[in-house]
């Protein structure tokens, strides 16, 4: 039997053949398959999502106004003639109903000093007949 | 070194990376392929794992941090995507990865891309009886032709560790074709 001795044999070849062409068409078909390197990509619904909310607020604030109108009038303090003429013309509204809603701060900013001087209190007696019987009274 | 640091960042560059990567396609496919080839052994199956590598090359280019050259760690890749494939086609076939292989070398002789002789066939059936590793060095010094230093880098195994496992697969591969006569 022969020994085999792999340094006395001349080269021995893989024995491995490609298709032809391969190699021009592999370097082509790699090209194409290669992922391209694009810029970060946006979601256009992340574009349109700022766009959405901008249009929202808008939205929301212009409902709002008729609403702030309204309650600003509402929360309008009545003027004094209104009230006056309300209680004045008003008429299950009473003397009672009035006092019973009064407080003693209220009475107390009621009240008025009225300087009187004694002259015009004796004018208004001697003036006054009447007067007389209600002091005797 | 400098130039090479200069091409990748032609390949990192938007601009000139379609070029650049024609370059590198140019160069590395042909070593690639025939590296993969010998590792998988059909045709087809070489195609899908050289597409795979070139593909990773791309996508990793960016984390590519030139600690190695730029071919050994292309040939690192294809390495191990062709060692992968393998090993998952073995799985998925339910068979260990020397079967499979031995089926691959006995499909040879009908390959239309494989145009051996006898001894070119046995000297395959005897390669395929090495353990993996051996079986890497003969292939990428025998066929490919690579330097030592060039292996080393590659597998990321000494020198000397190379020569004696490079040896081992010789002696083993000779009395293997001796005895097949």
């Amino acid at each position: 039997m022969k020994t085999f001795k792999l340094e006395n044999e001349p080269k021995i070849e893989s024995g491995f053949k490609t298709p032809d062409h391969y190699f021009e068409d592999f370097s082509a078909k790699i090209m194409q398959q290669l992922p391209e390197n694009e810029p970060k990509v946006i979601s256009i619904f992340q574009k349109r999502k700022n766009i959405l909310f901008a249009v929202a607020a808008v939205l929301v604030l212009a409902l709002m106004i008729p609403v702030y109108t309204t309650l600003s009038t509402n929360t309008k303090t009545l003027d004094e003639t209104t009230l006056e003429n309300y209680i004045t013309y008003q008429s299950n509204v009473n003397q009672y109903d009035l006092i019973s809603e009064l407080e003693l701060e209220d009475i107390n900013k009621i009240k008025t000093t009225i300087p009187i001087e004694d002259e015009a209190i004796e004018d208004v007696l001697t003036t006054n007949s009447d007067m007389e019987h209600l002091i005797l009274e | 070194m400098q130039e090479e640091q200069e091409f990748i960042q032609e390949l990192l560059n938007p601009k000139t990376q379609n070029e650049a990567f024609q370059k590198l396609l140019s160069v590395y496919q042909k070593p690639l392929y025939n590296h993969i080839r010998n590792i998988v052994l059909n045709h087809d199956d070489a195609d899908d794992v050289l597409q795979n590598t070139f593909i990773k090359v791309f996508q990793y280019l960016k984390s590519f941090k030139g600690e190695s050259k730029l071919f050994s760690w292309m040939y690192r890749i294809a390495t191990n995507e062709a060692l992968t494939f393998l090993n998952q086609k073995a799985k998925v076939n339910g068979v260990s990865t020397a079967t499979l292989q031995n089926k691959a070398i006995d499909n040879l002789q009908a390959d239309v891309f494989f145009d051996g002789n006898e001894i070119q066939l046995k000297l395959q059936k005897a390669i395929a009886n090495l353990p993996e590793k051996q079986q890497l060095v003969f292939k990428m010094k025998y066929f490919e032709e690579l330097k030592y230093e060039e292996i080393s880098e590659i597998l990321g195994t000494s020198v000397g560790a190379l020569k004696a496992s490079y040896h081992h697969a010789v002696k083993k591969i000779e009395t293997f074709v001796t005895n097949a006569g």
